[in-house]
């Protein structure tokens, strides 16, 4: 199996080599038959690819310790569904899966295509062949999945215990995936670029795969937060760790992409700006990649010391170079069609817009680096962790939620004073009486509340344009369901955006109420013994032993009772006084208002070869609040070591996720093609280009 | 200048600018430390102090066995009446600057938190100003033009006079390109930025 993994390698190296080599030379010599040749070669290297990975699975499937990946990454006792997430479980074979999704969009990318790009197809080929070459030359060189051991031991290592969860099916998956796909915009656009073809018939399959890149990048990156949530006991989603964030910067960068190509689209402006944002979102997954490999900061996430950080670095200069001599060379081809007419209208506030998400996209960055700045400029070691980036990023991510509430209500070009009343009146209004509500029922911390009356205003304005337009369609006779749905399918890429925004507002809930209001204990019980926070009393009442070779594990039955607080006064009282949040009973004996609500099970597993514990909390959850318990150990003396904290509000982090799909899907579907405009063409500037 | 300009402008984005400075304002004053018990500033002090083993995590979210004997220090310093400031050196004497989760607000570190600032004013200030060249070159073409653009939502009525600009350009494009409902009216091509 090992030799077929290599030969398909060596093979798919000397495939990709040709297909970029064929495809520059064939077009300039104007040889087609070249060129054709070249591109079939390009869809051979997937095949060479597939059938690589392939190989490293039957490996995988047939327990085949002495190919070193798979001694590391499994071991007999491993659940064979696993298989598919041991695959990608290390260095080298994170690297073979990034290379199939590549090659696999490659090869779709470029077989549907549309016609009118065929002039500037043999550069986007070049282009794909030339990245995937790098993979292949990765893959074959330094970090071959398929490299033998010397001796073949009887059993593997075993894969991480961290990684047995649903989650790790799809979250490194969606992530790595969308980071490379970020290729397939980018290429195609610089190679319009490189064959001169300047106008607008980039747009659409630019935007289409941009938004496809987006969107799995963005679901890969929620799954991710929620296996943070429920698997790595930690009790909360996001740490603003650097493998995180450079996964979140080109998402900022494609999300500010994917509404400015709406202006060109419509307005013919914002090109050259457009043509930059790729080229950046490109260099920057570039740059995610090599930080992922050995970067020079510290990441919970990162591969174990992997020696491909400086091939990657090289990789992401020569990147970064050749977007930015390709962006200066064809800038001046890049004029805008028209010119901006108000600050007060879509176009402005999309640009607006974009440099807030690109301000997001710098702070991280410079977080990101910092470390680095200060070891290199004053030989001082700094971290920069979570705390540093709510404060620096938290008030301009609020702002970008207050632009999503004004940008989409602003008609194109201009706005007259009547229009700018007609439409924010009821927004303002419910923003505002969202904030003085919430005043009047005491709800503590401003900022928070202030946050609460943006989400307000943002789903105002939705629901209101949604509200006219479906009464307008209702009054032509539609029902109200099918008025609405009319409506949707009218303009499906902006009802699709309002979707998307609206998953965003639920995010937004969650992220304002676990950041403001969390409430925490921490506490040890014996069998029979509560813990008791806010309105909850959490009675351990059984335990059991789950331990396997590979793991000593054990889980806890706790029940939980709502409980009305005069019951509790003294204790409660009591705690107060000691600075406590929460406090345990000896006596779990039910008082007077205790109602039993849910059983929660929450389960801790330490893996002695790994050294490495693991744990499912035990979530309670409902749309106001998550009970949620950590179980940081069982201890000697048979107590259950808990933390305990009451995380508001989270239930929405998740429920945005299938909004976030769905927005994302309604704004791709394709047009009906009778609303299908041609594609302007650009005569003036195509004379210069023609070859 | 450019059709109905009935909108106040200078008043729209002063009260921008008004609205993001009072956020910015009120995000930098967190709760204080009176407020709360001393087990939630435990908490929040947890969140702010790096385990000094594993990589990249805070003592809040660490199960290792140092980042549970220092959760309970800093319980103990807090139980003594100690500050969070003072909390946060003692384990800067100990473990140094990379012991604190962000970097400290003086001195060299203070950088850390001024070039935020300065990217986000700087990226604001760019849009407004690109916005601002984009409608002074629309002010000369039409100026230039002799004609002023009607506000009509018909790009019918334009069609003649889209014509007209288009040979003056020397350029030719198809009219009637406006694609779906939100589009209100087409408006000439001008090739300058």
């Amino acid at each position: 199996m090992a030799d077929l993994g290599v030969m398909a390698l060596l093979l798919g190296l000397a495939l990709s080599a040709y297909a970029a080599i064929g495809s520059v030379v064939g077009e300039k010599i104007g040889m087609a038959e070249l060129v054709v040749s070249a591109r079939r070669a390009l869809y051979m290297t997937t095949l060479a690819v597939v059938i690589a990975s392939g190989a490293l699975i039957n490996a995988f499937v047939q327990n085949d310790f002495s190919i070193r990946y798979v001694a590391d990454h499994s071991n007999t006792l491993m659940d064979r569904a696993f298989v598919w997430v041991a695959f990608y479980a290390g260095n080298e074979g994170s690297l073979l899966y990034i290379l199939l999704a590549l090659a696999l969009m490659s090869a779709l990318s470029v077989w549907f295509a549309p016609k009118r790009l065929a002039r500037s197809m043999p550069w986007t080929i070049a282009i794909l062949a030339i990245i995937q070459l790098f993979y292949f030359v990765v893959l074959s060189f330094a970090a071959n999945p398929f490299e033998l051991l010397d001796t073949v031991p009887l059993d593997g290592r075993g894969i991480n215990p961290l990684l047995t969860h649903t989650g790790m099916f799809s979250h490194p998956p969606m992530l790595m995936g969308g980071l490379i796909a970020i290729t397939i915009p980018f290429a195609f656009v610089s190679g319009a670029l490189i064959a001169g073809n300047y106008g607008d018939d980039w747009i659409d399959v630019a935007r289409v795969s941009a938004i496809l890149a987006w969107g799995v990048l963005g679901t890969g990156m929620l799954i991710g937060a929620w296996w943070a949530y429920t698997i790595l006991g930690w009790g909360g989603y996001w740490a603003w760790d650097p493998i995180e964030n450079v996964a979140l910067m080109p998402w900022l960068v494609l999300t500010a992409f994917i509404h400015s190509i709406m202006v060109q689209k419509r307005r013919g402006m914002f090109r050259m700006w457009n043509v930059a944002l790729l080229n950046i979102a490109f260099v920057l997954a570039q740059l995610g990649m090599f930080i992922n490999r050995g970067g020079p900061v510290v990441s919970v996430h990162s591969f174990a010391a992997s020696a491909l950080g400086i091939i990657f670095l090289s990789f992401m200069i020569a990147s970064l170079v050749f977007a930015f001599a390709l962006f200066l060379w064809r800038m001046p081809q890049l004029k805008s069609d028209r010119a901006m007419e108000s600050f007060v209208s879509r176009e402005a506030s999309f640009l607006i817009n974009n440099f807030l998400f690109l301000s997001v996209m710098a702070v991280t960055l410079w977080g990101v680096l910092y470390p680095v700045f200060a070891e290199f400029a004053r030989d001082i070691s700094v971290s920069v962790s979570a705390p540093y980036f709510n404060r620096a990023n938290g008030p301009v991510l609020l702002g970008i939620v207050v632009m999503m509430g004004i940008g989409p209500l602003l008609p194109w070009r201009k706005t007259s004073a009547r229009s700018l009343k007609q439409w924010f009146v009821w927004p303002t209004l419910v923003g505002v009486l969202t904030i003085i509500v919430l005043v009047a029922l005491g709800v503590q911390r401003p900022i928070a509340i202030f946050a609460f009356g943006v989400v307000a205003f943002v789903a105002a304005s939705i629901s209101e344009e949604w509200w006219r337009g479906t009464v307008a369609r209702h009054r032509s006779g539609d029902n109200w369901p099918m008025a609405w749905w009319r409506l949707v399918n009218g303009n499906r890429p902006r009802h699709g955006g309002y979707i998307v925004h609206i998953s965003i507002l639920m995010l937004g809930l969650g992220i304002i109420g676990t950041n403001f209001y969390q409430q925490r204990t921490d506490g040890a019980l014996a069998l029979g013994e509560s813990l008791v926070i806010d309105n909850y009393r959490i009675e351990y009442v059984d335990n059991g032993d789950e331990s396997r070779p590979d793991r000593i594990a054990q889980w806890a039955e706790m029940s939980v009772y709502e409980i009305s607080p005069e019951d509790y006064e003294q204790e409660k009282a009591f705690a107060a006084a000691q600075g406590s949040t929460g406090f345990t009973l000896k006596d779990s004996r039910l008082r007077e208002n205790d109602k039993l609500i849910d059983q929660i099970r929450p389960w801790h597993g330490f893996y002695v070869d790994f050294n490495m514990a693991s744990v499912r909390s035990g979530i309670r959850s409902t749309l106001v609040e998550d009970l949620y318990v950590i179980p940081r150990d069982f201890l000697a003396d048979g107590r259950i070591s808990l933390a305990v904290s009451i995380n508001p509000l989270a239930w929405w982090l998740w429920a945005s996720g299938p909004f976030f799909i769905i927005g994302t899907m309604v704004a791709l579907w394709p047009q009906p093609a009778v609303e299908r405009r041609p594609v302007r063409k650009r005569k003036l500037d195509d004379t210069e280009g023609e070859n | 200048m450019i059709g109905q300009r009935t909108l106040p402008t200078k008043a729209f984005a002063i009260f921008f600018i008004a609205i993001f400075f009072l956020f910015l304002l009120s995000t930098t004053n967190c709760i204080r430390e009176e407020d709360i018990t001393l087990e939630q500033r435990a908490h929040q002090l947890a969140g702010e102090l790096m385990c000094p083993v594993c990589d990249g995590q805070t003592i809040d979210g660490s199960n290792a066995q140092i980042a549970v004997d220092m959760r309970l220090k800093v319980r103990e310093l807090l139980d003594a009446g100690d500050t969070n400031a003072e909390v946060k050196d003692y384990f800067v004497d100990r473990y140094g600057q990379e012991i604190l989760a962000a970097p400290e607000t003086s001195g060299f570190s203070l950088l850390a938190y001024i070039v935020p600032v300065f990217i986000v004013l700087g990226g604001i200030g760019i849009a407004l100003i690109t916005i601002k060249n984009m409608r002074k070159s629309a002010a000369q073409v039409i100026s230039s033009g002799g004609q002023t653009e009607s506000s009509s939502n018909k790009p019918d009525d334009l069609s003649d006079y889209l014509a007209q600009v288009d040979r003056d350009l020397g350029k030719s494009i198809k009219p009637g390109s406006s694609e779906s409902n939100d589009v209100s009216s087409s408006q000439p091509d001008k090739e300058n930025s």
